[in-house]
């Protein structure tokens, strides 16, 4: 199947600089009908019957979260874009970014509309300081022509932290706090930001937003599986002849994505969904992309036959240690044990009672861990024990 | 009475009321469960995990001292995945803990030893570096031995709780992450008013009241169960 561009419709066809050029496209006209045409109810109910879920890693369906923070009391209602994209692998986010702001923007105030927010913030990943005067121009632009309506829209900056995208540990930062992650409940959507309801999304998740309100729910799901509604967009890297962004309708194949698209060789393995995602072997290639199998955030880094599995599992482990923020004790210092361990496998001195040790390690990190961090982190560990054992039992110390 | 909460805690029928965290309903009924980082009266920290129950139809365990209890929730505070979920809190802990219990002021009254003992926790199964800071033992009030900090956090929200500038706060990332005095200075003679709110807190030997020439350690027996 070719790519599907519903979330990328816009990329590469209008000016990112011209409010005019999107505006010829059609672009603020699901804004309009929602603002005139729906109430915030039937905004939310539209977004819930579509089926569209988080698209920044978890998955959680937009519409729940929604109307959680429709039906909050709260005098002051906030929407944050989650754009920090952190996760090892992937560039989308940048890639709509720089290519259309404005479906994006229209898609937060639809979102501000849903829930009764005049506040919303985008928080900006550090190393995309290089797109601030873009996205902010494009805000000045929608302000213009009137489209705010009185909604503020902000951008935040982030300084670099892997956790800060995290969604608890991105508002402390938004409040000027050390960013770490809150347990929960309480929940964003009745106490987020500033203890206020709060709705975050990842960038792509609000791109979906204007589509769906202006064809409506049932047009969107007709894309997908049960399960896994519209398309997703990819970040494909690592061994393979076309990196870069592709938009493809879920459930397809990973095969797809890696040998079509992509036109990777020799494909050893692929690491789905980044640092916390997961590990499949070539012969696991025909995996649906869909929640239901493997998905997270859509980066897919490929590796080729030249490449050896527990150095990218220890690279793997490292990143995550450094980038824990260090407030639980499974995560700050199970990371740690695990980047050890894998250290010396990596040297060729490990020991088969350490492997054992790793398997109950990772089982408390995923049950105990205060977030999605230190919960996932495991999850490269235990895959890559499953489909490439040998390459760890061949790195015993003799 | 209305407003009451039902729900069952290892198969017993239970009751709380709205508000009211899994940690206190489970204590009000006698079951104990092992914290490190809670604190009664003051907000609930979350950070040691070791509180962790299972409750039914969740995907992880749920830490009990910040989660709420819930009309029809069937807990579990002691089930063989709990039990073994918390060993190896411990043992992490442990694991770049210095080896020096025998030496150590605290050892007699350390709530980390305590929880050891009775999940049953010899050598731990795990192996980190070892942090190696500099004992500060400047101040008269209070000594500081970072090298021991479990990380608990009980100091920064106690200080905190007293309402004047916080003299401790959290730096660093990871592993390497730190309960720092200032920023990152060692507690000079100057610091703090002599409240022993942290101190007393402080469920392992790094924080601890100087030894006065000729005065024994605090001698109360451990008590180790089994
Ligand atoms: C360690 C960690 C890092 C995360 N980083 C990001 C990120 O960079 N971008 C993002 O959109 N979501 C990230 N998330 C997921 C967010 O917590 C949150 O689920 C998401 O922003 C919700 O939006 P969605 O429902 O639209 O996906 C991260 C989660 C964790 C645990
Ligand atoms: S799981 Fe890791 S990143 Fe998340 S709160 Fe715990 S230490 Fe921080
Ligand atoms: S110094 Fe003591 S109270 Fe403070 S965080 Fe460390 S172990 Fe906890
Ligand atoms: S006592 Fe609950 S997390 Fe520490």
């Amino acid at each position: 199947m070719p790519q599907k561009r519903v979330v990328l419709k816009n990329c590469e066809v209008i000016d990112p600089k011209r409010i005019d050029s999107h505006l010829e496209s059609g672009g603020f006209k699901a804004l309009s009908k929602a603002r005139g045409e729906m109430t915030p109810e039937q905004i939310t109910n539209e977004v819930k019957a579509s089926g569209l879920r988080g698209r920044g890693g978890a998955g959680f369906p937009c519409g729940i979260k929604w109307d959680g923070a429709r039906t909050a009391p709260g005098a002051n209602k906030y929407v944050i874009c989650n754009a920090d994209e952190g996760e090892v692998g992937t560039f989308k986010d940048r890639y709509i970014l720089e290519k259309d702001p404005f479906t994006l923007i229209e898609g937060i105030l639809i979102a501000g509309q849903a829930i009764g927010a005049k506040q919303g913030y985008i928080y900006l990943r550090a190393e995309y300081h290089y797109l601030l005067d873009h996205l902010q121009s494009a805000i000045d632009q929608a302000k213009q022509k009137g489209f705010l309506n009185g909604f503020s829209l902000e951008i935040r900056e982030g300084v670099g932290a892997y956790i800060c995208g995290e969604e608890s540990a991105l508002m402390d930062s938004i409040e000027g706090k050390r960013g770490e992650a809150r347990y929960r409940p309480p929940f964003p959507t009745t106490s987020g930001l500033w203890g206020q309801p709060t709705i975050i999304n990842n960038v792509e998740t609000l791109m979906n937003i204007p589509p769906i309100i202006l064809n409506g729910a049932d047009w969107f799901s007709q894309m997908g599986t049960e399960r896994s509604k519209g398309t997703k967009v990819f970040s494909v890297s690592g061994d393979v002849a076309r990196p870069g962004v592709y938009e493809i309708v879920l459930g397809s194949p990973l095969r797809e994505l890696v040998e079509e698209l992509a036109m990777a060789k020799d494909v050893k393995m692929v690491q789905i969904g980044g640092a916390t995602g997961r590990i499949l072997p070539y012969d696991k290639l025909d995996t649906p992309l869909a929640f239901e199998a493997v998905l997270g955030a859509g980066a897919v880094t490929v590796y080729n036959e030249s490449r050896d599995v527990i150095d990218i599992v220890h690279r793997t482990m490292e990143f995550l240690a450094e980038e824990s923020c260090g407030k639980c004790t499974p995560c700050r210092q199970g990371t740690e044990v695990m980047a050890e361990v894998l250290d010396k496998f990596h040297k060729g001195e490990g020991s088969l009672k350490e492997l054992q040790n790793l398997e109950a390690l990772s089982s408390a990190m995923m049950l105990s861990s205060l977030c999605g961090l230190g919960q996932a982190a495991p999850n490269a560990v235990m895959d890559s024990l499953q489909y490439f054992r040998n390459d760890y039992e061949s790195r015993v110390a003799k | 009475m209305e407003n009451k909460i039902n729900l069952t805690i290892n198969g017993k029928e239970v009751t709380g009321r709205p508000g009211m965290t899994i940690l206190e309903v489970a204590r009000d009924n006698g079951i104990d469960i092992p914290t490190l980082c809670y604190i009664q009266d003051l907000p609930p920290i979350g950070a040691c995990r070791l509180c962790v129950v299972e409750v039914e139809g969740s995907r992880t365990l749920v830490g009990s001292c910040h989660t709420p209890v819930a009309e029809g929730m069937a807990i579990q505070t002691h089930s063989p995945k709990v039990i073994a979920t918390r060993k190896v809190l411990v043992e992490l802990m442990l694991a770049s803990h210095p080896d020096a219990c025998l030496i150590c002021d605290k050892a007699n009254i350390c709530e980390l030893r305590r929880i050891a003992a009775d999940l049953e926790i010899g050598l731990p199964r795990f192996r980190t570096r070892k942090h190696y800071f500099p004992v500060e033992d400047e101040n008269t009030d209070m000594v500081r031995d970072m090298s021991k900090c479990v990380q608990c956090r009980r100091c920064v929200i106690a200080c905190k709780s007293k309402g004047d500038e916080p003299l401790f706060g959290m730096a660093y990332r990871g592993f390497d992450s730190k309960v720092i005095h200032g920023y990152d200075q060692p507690l000079g003679s100057e610091a703090c008013e002599d409240c022993d709110a942290c101190i007393d807190i402080c469920p392992s030997g790094a924080l601890r009241k100087p030894r006065r020439a000729g005065e024994e350690r605090a001698a109360k027996a451990l008590i180790i169960k089994g």
